[in-house]
């Protein structure tokens, strides 16, 4: 290593690390080029998929669901009605407490910052979907974000250069080969899954700096609980208004996360 | 040497060819972005406007929204489309009374929603138009920087167009609340569903 250095000497690092740089700015564009009009965007091939019968059939009454399969209801709903205690006594006075002591602006940034460092999970799951130019634009993105950004505390990438996170994860690649959702399940504290997402969150685990860092099992607790309570703080009241809305919140919350992913994989 | 800052200047001059493409603007003003755009500028008008967040003008303010809501929003198509299969079985009096809880359920949902804005950005992103049946994309910029893809659904009745679903990130409302009333119906009945659909909109 010391070696190689040498002989490549510091201009050689200089050479290497400007021909990533172009690199990455290459595949962002590939993507700003997909996203802008003039080709087709992937809005455009999203629609051209939705134009899904439904939409034009004129027996809708008649209409096929798709709903998922909840064979095991009993325990689910028992898990939600947990959740939902949880959010309303602990949860939510917590982030309230919180919301008063840090501004918004600051919950927003540190918010950034857990998202800036789950770029291994977006990156790899781009390219595991065959899509290098997402790969591109998480890469550009961290580099920017970290740089720019300041440690990602900032979403320059986004704010300067209009590059958008790509939400990939790996229960999305698994469907996108073709895997159904198998069965709903209701996890205690993480909420609505499936079979198929919950292999993929445990897989994403391996791909999650905070699984590993730092090494006392305490502190990263610490770190996940608030990084729980600062996004819990940012969308506080977004659960009281589905409940409100909903007229059985369990089956409402259940297709609710059902049609989420599966808007999720198509895109 | 020389020949590195040869290909250093086709590369450049390649990504700034692929710049001034990304640069090339297009306006999306079609016939349905305008219907929605419309009515979305209504309600921003309204709730943004100092005077009308005086208390006593609260009652004014809820009729103004609720009035902007009924234009452009197709109550019955919508309260049909959740139903689905159980429609047919209904007989008018019971669809009548359906198709005003389900709108004043939607509606107050609605208000809910748009009685929070803070200046979020909404921006059109295109249109699409198949027959009598049209989408409108538009993105919504909140103050925290996340963005929502929301999606409307039209269908042309006359020669106007009418709002019949709205997707959130994918989301769609009406296959959820379709969801939701054909559980209670096959569960327990309709009239049960009726009953949490009253209690629903008086506890509102």
């Amino acid at each position: 290593m010391w070696r190689r250095d040498k002989v490549l000497g510091p201009l050689g690092m200089k050479r290497k690390f400007f021909s990533v740089i172009l690199v990455c700015c290459f595949f962002s564009l590939i993507d700003i080029r997909l996203a802008w009009p003039g080709s087709l965007s992937p809005f455009e091939i999203a629609m051209a998929d939705s134009k899904a019968p439904h939409d034009h059939d004129e027996e809708y009454y008649e209409e096929v669901e798709d709903e998922i399969y909840d064979p095991i209801e009993p325990f689910n709903r028992a898990m939600f009605v947990f959740n939902d205690r949880l959010y309303f006594w602990v949860l939510k006075p917590v982030a309230e407490v919180y919301n008063e002591i840090l501004p918004e602006p600051l919950r927003v940034s540190i918010r950034n910052f857990f998202l800036n460092l789950l770029t291994p999970v977006r990156a790899v799951n781009c390219l595991l979907q065959g899509k290098i130019d997402g790969f591109g634009t998480e890469l550009g993105r961290f580099l920017i974000n970290t740089t720019m950004g300041v440690y990602g505390f900032g979403d320059a990438a986004a704010v300067c250069f209009d590059i958008r996170r790509r939400d990939e994860d790996l229960g999305q690649t698994i469907g996108l080969y073709g895997v159904g959702p198998g069965i709903y399940i209701c996890w205690p504290v993480f909420g609505p899954s499936s079979i198929r997402d919950t292999i993929g969150m445990v897989g994403d685990g391996f791909l999650n700096p905070l699984y590993f860092w730092p090494q006392e099992a305490a502190y990263r607790a610490g770190i996940s609980g608030l990084r729980v309570v600062n996004s819990t703080s940012l969308d506080l009241g977004e659960y009281e208004s589905i409940k409100k809305a909903a007229l059985d919140a369990y089956v409402a919350l259940r297709d609710g996360y059902h049609q989420y992913r599966k808007n999720k994989i198509k895109d | 040497m020389a020949r590195r800052i040869g290909m250093m200047t086709i590369g450049s001059a390649f990504i700034f060819f692929l710049i001034l493409i990304g640069l090339q603007e297009k306006v999306f003003a079609g016939e349905l972005t305008e219907k929605v755009k419309d009515t979305t500028d209504k309600i921003i008008a309204i709730v943004s406007n100092q005077e009308m967040k005086q208390p006593d003008k609260a009652a004014e303010r809820k009729r103004l929204i609720r009035q902007a809501i009924d234009e452009r929003f197709d109550w019955e198509e919508m309260a049909r489309r959740t139903l689905a299969r159980h429609w047919t079985g209904r007989n008018d009096t019971e669809k009548k009374e359906f198709i005003f809880l389900f709108g004043k359920l939607l509606e107050r949902t609605y208000l809910d929603k748009v009685e929070g804005y803070s200046g979020e950005k909404v921006n059109y992103e295109g249109e699409t138009i198949d027959g009598d049946y049209g989408t409108v994309k538009v993105g919504i910029m909140t103050t925290q920087e996340k963005s929502i893809a929301v999606l409307y659904r039209l269908k042309k009745k006359g020669p106007d167009w009418f709002v019949y679903d709205i997707s959130i990130e994918g989301v769609s409302l009406i296959n959820n609340y379709r969801t939701q009333f054909n559980s209670i119906i096959t569960k327990s009945s309709f009239q049960d569903l009726m009953k949490r659909l009253r209690t629903n909109v008086e506890e509102g």
